[in-house]
């Protein structure tokens, strides 16, 4: 199981982005989401500052109503439908 | 208690802190202590260590480059020195686990974080308290200690004078959702018996094509679905063999205000794991917000549901679950007051042993849809119910949020608390602390976040003796997407809702301001946290409003009488909020139409 598997919701990046406009920035965090193999990210926050732009970026690993791939490790790894 | 002797050695160069808070902390509990400098070398103490007879040895050592081996060659060194054969020596610091110290040849290792309590209690041979799993709690309860006296007899009297009016009205009257609840009722006492599919066909009959479809073919509505076994093993199992690590409390030294947080992912499995790990974070209790398409239909599902949108299904098996995981002190409270089934709502919650309900007879209408007359007669029987089941009705005054003024909004609220009151139930009044359209646009807060919010519970407390929850969450329509922005504007209004002495409070995450997604887990965190920790910071001390605040509340109280008076003055509750008496189109409140032309009789 990987890591990010564990990741009972969502994952948010924050971080400071050097670009020279807020649109630059925009493109900049949302390629970031591809480059960290996050394929599509969402942008929660960003200001630009004259100088760059701080950012939060989320990544929705299991939105609410998936199969939860932590679901097993929550539960001890038991198997399907035993003891309920 | 046999006191013990007890050598305390900052085997560090320069740090003592950490050991001298707890050198005193075991000295008040009887102990004889001897606490070393924090410049000696490793043979000077090992040589007083010797010198004298001690039960225990506590070292206190940042962890760092070289230091594990330093400390293991310091305990070898007490090994020479005949010192560990008699005495025990316990390791704690920045850093060091209970594993590196027990590697190290330690009798026990605490890192910072270890509360004192544990230290102490290992050293006078007791169980320690974050050992036994689940901090000991008592449920509360928000509203003991109110009469619902209303001190202005003017203002008694409007109040009488709507809310007679109003049961006047309501006489005879009733609707679908009444009808409902009744055969609910039917069913849960049948629970499958003979005769369930008789009340069952009733029931399906007073229901929208979409909850019928579900109920008789089990075709649920787009993105519902079944939590299945496996699912439910798992997070049972998950919540079984785990606990509360290190369990913390909010509030520091206040036993007010009681922190909520909203539940509502649309998914009961999550909305559970959540509300564990907020538990274990230190708060006390859960309001679950229904889907906003529930509210427009005739009917509820039943089951075990979860959903891919925005709030987590009215089921009474959904309702039944969280309450049997939760802890039993945790407070759980069910939205009702949306849409077409406010009293089966509050049957299911009552039945399903939830401890409180929501209604709002005012905001219901004006802000969440339901036509005013559908709500009021529903509203009444679900507050009879309430008083039923001995669960308290939170009364959120969110009509603010449409742009509605505060001292409209606060009517509503006295008008639901006097209804609630007549019907033997247990209202608990809810102004916002929030920034809302009118403040905005009139800039009532200009100065500070402060006044407004405070004069909001000085009125009211000037006018009835009832319960004060500040939602819903504070803060709303100060926070943004930030994270630090939105948990320090929570922390903030919770320090004032603390010094205002309150006796509860909705706490927002901090990715609330986020509309594009569900509400994570680390977001809920970052916003306990900078509440506990704002708790921390105002202790027992206090934020005090300005001057201003004072005037604001006179204003606020006189218009809130004036408001009373224009009601009363009105056929009847949802005559007056037809009419805008409450609200009106100027101010962005609409009447709702969800349930027009439902109620029959009368």
């Amino acid at each position: 199981m990987r890591a990010l598997d564990r990741v009972i919701d969502g994952l948010d990046i924050e971080t400071y982005l050097v670009c020279s406009s807020e649109q630059e920035g925009k493109d900049l965090a949302l390629r970031l989401g591809e480059e960290l193999h996050l394929g599509e990210v969402d942008l929660m926050f960003q200001e630009f500052d004259g100088y760059g732009m701080r950012v939060r970026i989320r990544k929705y690993v299991h939105k609410p109503g998936d199969p939860y791939r932590w679901l097993d490790a929550f539960g001890g790894g038991r198997e399907k439908g035993e003891g309920a | 208690m046999t006191p013990r002797t007890i050598l305390c050695v900052p085997l560090d160069p320069v740090h003592d802190a950490g050991i001298k808070i707890i050198r005193n902390a075991l000295a008040r509990r009887g102990h004889k202590t001897v606490l070393l400098s924090p410049d000696l070398s490793m043979d000077a103490v090992v040589r007083r260590a010797a010198a004298e007879q001690f039960d225990d040895i506590l070292v206190s050592r940042t962890l760092g480059y070289g230091v594990a081996e330093l400390l293991g060659r310091f305990v070898d060194l007490l090994d020479a020195a005949g010192v560990r054969a008699r005495s025990r020596v316990i390791l704690g610091g920045k850093a060091i686990t209970a594993e590196l110290a027990a590697e190290l040849g330690f009798d026990r290792g605490f890192d910072e974080h270890t509360p004192m309590e544990d230290v102490v209690a290992f050293i006078e041979g007791r169980q320690r308290e974050s050992e036994s799993s689940i901090r000991t709690r008592t449920k509360p309860d928000i509203t003991v200690d109110y009469s619902y006296t209303v001190h202005d007899p003017v203002v008694e009297g409007y109040l009488d004078e709507i809310v007679d009016k109003l049961l006047r009205w309501s006489e005879g009257k009733s609707s679908a959702g009444i009808e409902r609840m009744k055969l609910r009722r039917e069913l849960l006492q049948l629970q499958g018996k003979k005769g369930t599919e008789d009340v069952e066909r009733a029931y399906r009959a007073l229901c929208d094509p979409v909850i019928v479809a579900a109920r008789e073919a089990g075709t649920l509505p787009k993105g519902v679905r079944k939590v299945d076994l496996r699912e439910a093993d798992a997070v049972r199992e998950g919540i079984r063999t785990r606990s509360a690590f290190r369990p913390v409390s909010i509030r520091h030294q206040r036993s007010k205000p009681l922190v909520f947080k909203f539940l509502g992912s649309g998914c009961p499995m999550m909305d559970l794991v959540h509300g564990k790990v907020c538990e274990r974070w230190g708060v006390d209790g859960f309001l679950v917000i229904n889907p906003s398409w529930e509210a427009r239909y005739e009917g509820l599902l039943d089951g075990l549901l979860t959903h891919q949108q925005d709030g987590t299904i009215t089921s009474f098996e959904n309702v039944r679950w969280m309450r049997e995981m939760l802890d039993p002190a945790t407070l759980l409270t069910i939205r009702a007051h949306r849409g077409l089934n406010t009293p089966e709502t509050v049957l299911l919650a009552g039945s399903a042993g939830a401890e409180m309900t929501k209604i709002d007879l005012v905001y219901g209408s004006l802000g969440a849809g339901t036509d005013p007359d559908r709500l009021a007669v529903d509203g009444i029987a679900a507050i009879r119910l309430a008083a039923e089941f001995g669960m308290p009705f939170d009364i959120p005054g969110n009509d603010e949020l449409s742009g509605v003024p505060a001292w409209k909004t606060l009517a509503g609220l006295l008008i639901n608390v006097h209804l609630g009151r007549k019907l033997n139930a247990r209202p608990i009044l809810k102004p916002l602390f929030c920034y809302g359209p009118h403040i905005v646009i009139n800039g009532l807060m200009d100065q500070n976040f402060v006044d407004y919010n405070a004069a909001k519970i000085h009125a009211l407390r000037s006018l009835v003796d009832s319960p004060i929850w500040p939602g819903e969450p504070i803060a709303f329509m100060t926070q943004t997407e930030d994270r630090v922005q939105s948990a320090s504007a929570s922390a903030y209004h919770a320090a004032l809702a603390s010094s205002l002495g309150v006796d509860a409070i909705t706490v927002a995450s901090t990715d609330e301001a986020y509309s594009r997604g569900p509400i994570c887990l680390a977001s809920r965190i970052d916003s306990i946290q900078a509440v506990r920790e704002g708790g921390r910071f105002l202790g027992t001390a206090s934020i005090a409003p300005s001057p201003a605040a004072d005037k604001t509340t006179e204003d606020m109280t006189r218009m809130i009488r004036e408001t009373l008076d224009h009601v009363r003055q009105a056929a009847d509750l949802p005559a007056a909020i037809r009419d805008g008496l409450l609200g009106d189109s100027e101010d962005g409140a609409y009447p709702g139409t969800f349930g027009k032309g439902t109620v029959v009789g009368g």
